[in-house]
């Protein structure tokens, strides 16, 4: 364990332009996901425990849920599961046997339509949600970006959010200064910064969102459809952005919609379709047969609503 | 263990933080604010005195300050259980979003609650001046069982909310244990009142054990027996593991239920 947190030092420290201080580095080393608690329930031993180079690994991971119907929500229910030993279950497997790697410093996008995992893919390697089998192991600090606004409070100022959500990714009020005005300035903020969220447009909030994630000098950025938020100008601001962190070795996973701008960020592309994977490749080639796959669907799945179901 | 206490050391911070805006939330808009903390034992005690000081006055001195301390821990260990047990649904939003280690939500709503308690030790001091309870060294020792309780309130809020994450009819279910427990506790009545031969099932209960520490020291000024200190301790500890292997267990299972 203590070597992988000298690793993790050793990387930032040597990896960065940017100046950090030994104690901000330490601090970092304790938000590695170490994969031996997590996964131990489970199996799998890991292949690449020393490849250094491997970022996030994923190895056959599938996630499971319980299907709201059958929740034992209620004291009735819960007896009558017990009794039932639980029959009951309404399993639904949302991703299944789900592999692959990504490399230090590259980007990886998924693909697909709505409901085939994507989201809860991300959440799986941002450690939010715990896959019922495989393993799944992160080398490094991650900043999730899940649903832009994720752990705003919205009663609260920009200024004060700024805190909170860092103190979130783990990082103290000290470290939070040194970066503040970086973050105001790429959210482009400045006039609103004791404004409560609430009164922010979607906009805003998701700039600042954008913002907080990509200033504090983690080393994966786990995001879901940051691209789609905001204007042209502020979205081609992210993409150098993002470009830029890429060339200093932040690793980048994401869920885009746009094939265009994956196929401009992206290295390789995963495609997922019914929680499986149904392509991993090269982004360009990924995206051409994801977007001939859509275009192929049968027209009638696009037929108009029927005027009565759409009341029910 | 020693990842544990990294843990804990990087999301130091997120707590800090966090206990900082409940406490803004709490009293958001309100015109008094944070003087509520003060203000409503002050007003409950002068409505329980009125209500019960003709009935004990000749076995309880100091009335007033007598049932302020056992109300000051009683309501400290239970509004800080209850809100412990809903802490993981309230933050769903977050949970869902970020990756915090689940169990800093049980310590911050208990930490939220402490902090209340903190602020009516304030009034509690004013009382005891106006009703001449002799002021000694003694209570600065209260730490002692503020602190105990607070371990205890901990480990009992991480396994209610291991159980009631799954199950939420259990916080209802509380509401009725919690009344019933006021009712066996000797807060406003004397434990005299209890005949001799039941007293020591009274002597068991927890939050009775708490609540006599604190009054030896901040009512009577004296050293409670060794034997109520090891029992406060040994009370403390066991729920606090208790609550943590039990939460520890379940927490897996929570993103499924939120």
């Amino acid at each position: 364990m203590s070597e992988k947190k000298d690793e993790v030092v050793f990387y930032s420290s040597n990896r960065r332009t940017q100046q950090r201080d030994e104690r901000i580095s330490i601090e970092k080393a304790g938000t590695v996901i170490l994969p031996e608690e997590q996964t131990s329930k489970v199996l799998t031993p890991a292949s690449h425990e020393n490849d250094n180079d491997v970022c996030i690994d994923v190895n056959d991971v599938s996630v499971m849920f319980n299907l709201s119907k059958n929740r034992e929500d209620g004291v009735k229910e819960y007896f009558i599961n017990m009794v039932k030993g639980k029959v009951g279950y309404n399993e639904f497997w949302a991703l299944r046997n789900i592999s692959f790697q990504v490399k230090r410093g590259d980007s990886l996008a998924l693909i697909g339509r709505n409901g085939s995992g994507k989201s809860t893919l991300l959440k799986a390697v941002a450690g939010i949600i715990r896959p019922a089998r495989g393993s799944i192991k992160v080398n490094g600090s991650v900043a999730p970006l899940i649903e832009i606004s994720g752990g705003f409070d919205r009663s609260l100022s920009a200024r004060e959010n700024i805190f909170l959500s860092g103190a979130m990714h783990g990082h103290t009020k000290k470290y939070m200064k040194t970066r503040f005005d970086e973050i105001v300035e790429f959210a482009e903020i400045e006039k609103f910064l004791d404004v409560p969220l609430k009164s922010y447009s979607s906009g805003m909030v998701s700039r600042l969102g954008f913002a907080i994630a990509t200033c504090v000098n983690a080393d994966i950025i786990i995001a879901d459809e940051v691209l789609a938020v905001g204007d042209a100008r502020f979205r081609m601001k992210c993409e150098k952005r993002i470009s830029q962190m890429l060339g200093v070795g932040t690793t980048f996973l994401f869920v885009s919609h746009s094939t265009a701008s994956v196929k401009k960020m992206c290295k390789k592309a995963v495609w997922l379709e019914k929680g499986k994977i149904k392509e991993i490749g090269p982004a360009a080639n990924v995206c051409d047969n994801y977007t001939a796959y859509i275009k192929s669907m049968p027209a009638t799945a696009v037929k108009a609503p029927d005027r009565r179901t759409a009341i029910d | 263990m020693k990842k544990g206490i990294y843990e804990f050391m990087n999301y130091f911070p997120f707590l800090k933080e966090v206990v900082k805006r409940d406490f803004k939330r709490k009293y958001y808009k309100s015109v008094l604010g944070v003087a509520w903390s003060m203000l409503s034992p002050l007003l409950m005690m002068i409505v329980i005195t009125i209500v019960f000081s003709t009935l004990f006055k000749k076995t309880v001195p100091h009335y007033p300050a007598y049932w302020f301390c056992g109300n000051l821990l009683f309501s400290f260990v239970f509004e800080g259980s209850t809100a412990a047990m809903s802490c993981i649904i309230h933050n769903a939003s977050l949970i869902n979003k970020m990756k915090i280690p689940n169990y800093f939500f049980c310590i911050s709503t208990v930490t939220q609650s402490f902090i209340t308690m903190l602020f009516s030790i304030v009034p509690y001091l004013a009382v005891c001046l106006v009703i001449q309870v002799p002021i000694t060294f003694y209570m600065l020792l209260i730490p002692i069982p503020m602190i105990l309780a607070y371990l205890f309130t901990l480990g009992l809020g991480m396994l209610l909310c291991a159980y009631g994450t799954f199950l939420r009819d259990l916080s209802y279910l509380y509401q009725v244990l919690r009344r019933v427990w006021l009712y066996i506790t000797p807060i406003f009545y004397p434990i005299e009142i209890i005949p001799e031969q039941f007293r020591f099932i009274w002597d068991l209960n927890p939050v009775y054990v708490y609540i006599n520490i604190f009054r030896q020291f901040a009512l009577y000024g004296t050293m409670p027996s060794e034997k109520v200190l090891i029992i406060g301790t040994v009370y403390a500890v066991l729920m606090l593991a208790l609550g943590a292997v039990t939460f520890k267990e379940k927490e897996d299972r929570f993103f499924l239920y939120i």
